[in-house]
């Protein structure tokens, strides 16, 4: 059993008056890959944000590794947002020497290494990399840093099948594997594999949180088939699916 | 960690700056030389009043061209200024800044020193390239400077080291100023980040809201401020020694800068708080 990494307790979070969050609940242990997982609007990016910092709850408590979000959460926490986050004149060796500077668990060869892979130039700036190579870029980043937390936002999103599978081995090669890994997606069949734990979330509110094993185990269906039972929606003027 | 921040400021404002403070003393230069050798030619020219009257006109339009060049060195570094808050901090950006492992008064004062470093670079630019033009254009703006010159040091004498004092002081509040007002859109723009949908306009609404605030108070402090002047200080002013203007001057700048520092720590704490406590980067 391993530590508690993330504690959040009775958060809620709005904008303006719509409730992203109602009073979530969810404690994360270290050492696992955990999947967010929730259909399109159920808060997945609003709890991401929430743990990083760069959004602020309205009330509850969140705490990372017994600390609530701040420079020292920041320093464990590597974060993959669901769009690119460069300013255009960057160089890619420029965001390595950034990461470099910043975060101590940043291992730069690592980075190189993985550039050399994907056979991309360090000296280009961002503006001139296609949405794919940035996107890759990102994840050389995020995975060359020796994190306790992971918080990857919808990694495989709007990338074609081939690309999920490279996203994710790149995940599975290259994680801390004494760090949690906490991967939100809404596209289950593609990250079941790699997942030790799932979190459902649901308009705001946690309702289901179970280990990928006991799952299979005990309901006898597989994360997918799962996550389609709690998630059906009825078709407009009925009917079966 | 804020030593780290400011060196990747200074990169990225910098890189767009570096050439234009390049080019504006180059462009007061080679304008001032085109006025100069206009001036020789109608001058030697038989029909020299003929052309002088074409040639005033074309001199008339290369200083205004010059002037809209300055003016747009200062556009740009404050729009830059601008810019490099709203897209560093508060947009798709700032998911990069607000996640490294800093304080967020440290994204704050980097932002805000590196602006206030740029800013007044570009002034100095400015001025410079105006005292190029003007002294390379003409003998006569030469002869003019050097008889002002003389006045204002003949003043300077008078007055004593107060003057330098004086000069020390002036450039710090400007320095000072410049910052407090750099700190004035970054307050609007914390503030406006706040408004659900509408933040450019809500930072818009902020910047004039504070203007007026900060006008109100100002003009109740000086109206106070006032009632402990003698009635005819004026006066007392211009009868004065050189020597009692230079300590009077003194009084008033160190007035003016316990302002500027007062409003700019108001500003960084309106700023500074936003961000720590109600950051909403959607």
């Amino acid at each position: 059993m391993g530590t508690m990494l993330i504690q959040c307790q009775d958060v809620w979070k709005n904008y303006g008056s719509q409730n992203a969050l109602k009073g979530l609940n969810l404690q994360l242990e270290s050492g696992k890959i955990v999947g967010l997982l929730g259909p399109n609007g159920s808060g997945k990016t609003t709890l991401i944000k929430i743990l990083n910092g760069l959004l602020k709850p309205n009330h509850g408590m969140v705490l990372i590794d017994g600390q609530e979000p701040g420079s020292y959460t920041k320093s464990i926490i590597s974060y993959l947002p669901d769009k690119p986050y460069f300013a255009g004149w960057m160089r890619v060796s420029d965001l390595f020497d950034l990461f470099g500077d910043f975060y101590e668990d940043f291992d730069r060869e690592k980075a190189d290494h993985m550039c050399r892979a994907l056979q991309i130039d360090e000296k280009l700036r961002m503006k001139t990399l296609s949405k794919g190579t940035k996107e890759k870029v990102q994840l050389i980043l995020v995975m060359s840093r020796k994190a306790k937390l992971y918080l990857l936002d919808e990694p495989i999103a709007g990338v074609d099948p081939a690309a999920r599978d490279y996203i994710l081995t790149t995940i599975l090669n290259n994680y801390n594997p004494e760090g949690t890994v906490f991967i939100s997606t809404h596209l289950i069949s593609d990250v079941e594999r790699v997942l030790d734990e799932v979190v459902f979330i649901r308009n705001g509110q946690v309702v289901f949180q179970e280990l990928v094993d006991n799952i299979r185990e005990k309901e006898g269906k597989s994360v997918d088939e799962l996550f389609r039972e709690v998630f059906r929606t009825v078709p407009f003027e009925g009917g079966v699916w | 960690m804020l030593g780290k921040l400011i060196k990747y400021d200074m990169k990225s404002m910098s890189r767009a700056f570096i050439p234009m403070w390049i080019l504006a003393p180059v462009v007061a230069m080679m304008l001032s030389f085109s006025i100069r050798g206009t001036i020789a030619w109608a001058n030697s020219s038989a029909i020299g009043n003929m052309i002088s009257v074409g040639n005033g006109l074309l001199m008339a339009i290369m200083v205004l061209l010059f002037v809209a060049a300055i003016i747009g060195l200062f556009v740009m570094t404050v729009m830059f200024v601008i810019q490099r808050f709203w897209n560093g901090l508060l947009k798709e950006e700032g998911y990069l800044m607000f996640t490294l492992p800093v304080k967020t008064w440290e994204l704050i004062v980097s932002k805000a020193l590196t602006a206030t470093l740029v800013s007044s670079i570009s002034i100095a630019v400015g001025v410079f390239s105006g005292v190029i033009l003007a002294v390379l254009s003409t003998e006569e703006v030469v002869r003019t400077m050097a008889m002002w010159w003389e006045y204002v040091f003949s003043s300077i004498i008078k007055v004593g080291p107060m003057f330098w004092l004086n000069v020390v002081l002036s450039i710090l509040l400007m320095i000072l100023g410049t910052a407090s007002n750099i700190y004035h859109t970054y307050a609007a723009m914390a503030l406006g980040h706040l408004f659900q949908g509408h933040k450019v306009a809500g930072a818009c609404v902020s910047y004039i809201v504070i203007s007026v605030v900060f006008s109100i108070v100002g003009s109740i402090a000086n109206a106070i401020l006032s009632l402990f002047l003698p009635d005819d200080w004026m006066h007392y002013m211009i009868s004065s020694s050189y020597s009692m203007v230079g300590r009077l001057g003194m009084i008033y700048l160190l007035y003016l800068l316990l302002c500027s520092t007062i409003q700019l720590i108001i500003y960084h704490v309106i700023t500074e708080r936003i961000l720590s406590t109600r950051l909403n980067l959607e």
